[in-house]
């Protein structure tokens, strides 16, 4: 899986115009600025997938990208636990930052991944004339390691690289650090790349 | 997502998805969620062997034999027995196979068909299965120390440990 210079930088907008859709419900949410960092591509090697996620406990909420391609990958909403601790605190109105998630918490961090997600996905819908819907969300808290393998493992088509197309957002005024990670198939990820090429052409 | 990772145990050979190795130097797999983290140890030897596994059947590929339970364990016993290890003094342990998503899970469940097909191919090379720490929705990492009699710890997010 090889991306030219100029399809890395046609999906990278695409993330730049997601991700500022998500930082912008983030930020109507946390009623906080939100800054947000340059996209990241990664084309990774399964055998070097520890060098990206690694033991550090995460809250992970994770999507299949469904509609018009019915298995199209996942996206997430990737955060640390540290920073998902602020966050519900933040919505919650609670301040102790040394304690356990409960289902409260549990269910706030689903329910800013799925509005943050579905606006990521809303935005490229718009750009791309390519409807990608999330599924139901699925969280787990633990190791991003064996969270992200396990979606690796789910892939419907059977690779040995995948590609990591992360966005970072930061709110400074709450110390919260979170990413939106996709990760297509390898043959949507050819149909994304296509479209784009093509809005270039013309 | 952090790059690169902050951990890193410069004693023990990390063992990626799909990766393997044969010794008796400490190794490691870090955040086994639905893959298999194997091993295999012979006392009399006190050599050992650890291979990450994603996935139950390679369908005939034959690019990563590490990577899928019916290519990873016959390999490994044969690079064994190629040392002088004999299958009946070969003692295997296994960790991993969790549903980390349940939304998910339900259809595939792919840590449980991990685990199965594991137990099956060992006990089709008679290969005594000692102890395994399974299942579950946690992830789990494991340091394998062959010169320590063939211990294998097992640590969790939660910073629970145990041995295997």
């Amino acid at each position: 899986m090889k991306l030219s210079d100029v399809q890395a930088d046609a999906i990278q907008e695409l993330g730049n115009i997601g991700a500022a859709h998500a930082a912008t419900t983030l930020s109507v949410m946390l009623g906080s600025t939100i800054e947000m960092r340059v996209p990241a591509i990664k084309v990774v090697d399964l055998s070097q997938l520890g060098e990206y996620m690694g033991e550090e406990s995460a809250a992970m909420v994770a999507f299949e990208l469904q509609g018009e391609i019915p298995h199209g990958g996942y996206i997430l909403f990737y955060i640390t636990r540290e920073s998902a601790v602020r966050l519900t605190n933040t919505m919650l109105g609670l301040t102790q930052i040394d304690r356990p998630l409960d289902e409260m918490d549990e269910s706030a961090l689903i329910e800013v991944g799925n509005i943050m997600v579905s606006a990521f996905l809303d935005a490229t819908a718009e750009l791309l004339g390519l409807v990608m819907l999330p599924s139901p969300p699925a969280l787990t808290i633990d190791m991003a390691h064996a969270a992200m393998q396990s979606l690796i493992a789910q892939l419907q088509e059977e690779t040995n690289e995948v590609l990591l197309f992360s966005t970072e957002l930061v709110c400074e005024e709450h110390r919260i650090d979170s990413d939106i990670i996709m990760m297509p198939e390898t043959s949507t990820l050819m149909r994304i790349v296509e479209l784009l090429e093509n809005m270039v052409k013309v | 997502m952090h790059e690169p990772a902050t951990y890193r145990n410069e004693q023990a050979s990390m063992i990626g998805i799909g990766e393997y190795r044969i010794g008796s130097s400490p190794m490691v797999t870090i955040g086994l969620g639905s893959c298999i983290g194997l091993t295999l140890y012979d006392p009399n030897l006190k050599l050992g062997a650890m291979v990450h596994i994603m996935l139950p059947e390679s369908g005939g590929r034959e690019d990563r034999p590490g990577k899928y339970a019916d290519t990873a364990v016959p390999l490994i016993i044969k690079e064994l027995v190629a040392l002088g290890c004999k299958n009946r003094s070969i003692v295997a342990k296994i960790a991993g196979g969790a549903c980390m998503f349940e939304y998910f899970g339900t259809g595939l469940n792919i840590g449980k068909r991990n685990a199965d097909k594991v137990r099956i191919l060992l006990q089709e090379c008679h290969i005594q299965l000692a102890a395994e720490d399974v299942g579950g929705k946690v992830g789990r990492s494991v340091t394998f120390l062959p010169a320590d009699n063939g211990r294998v710890l097992i640590r969790r997010a939660d910073g629970s440990s145990n041995n295997l």
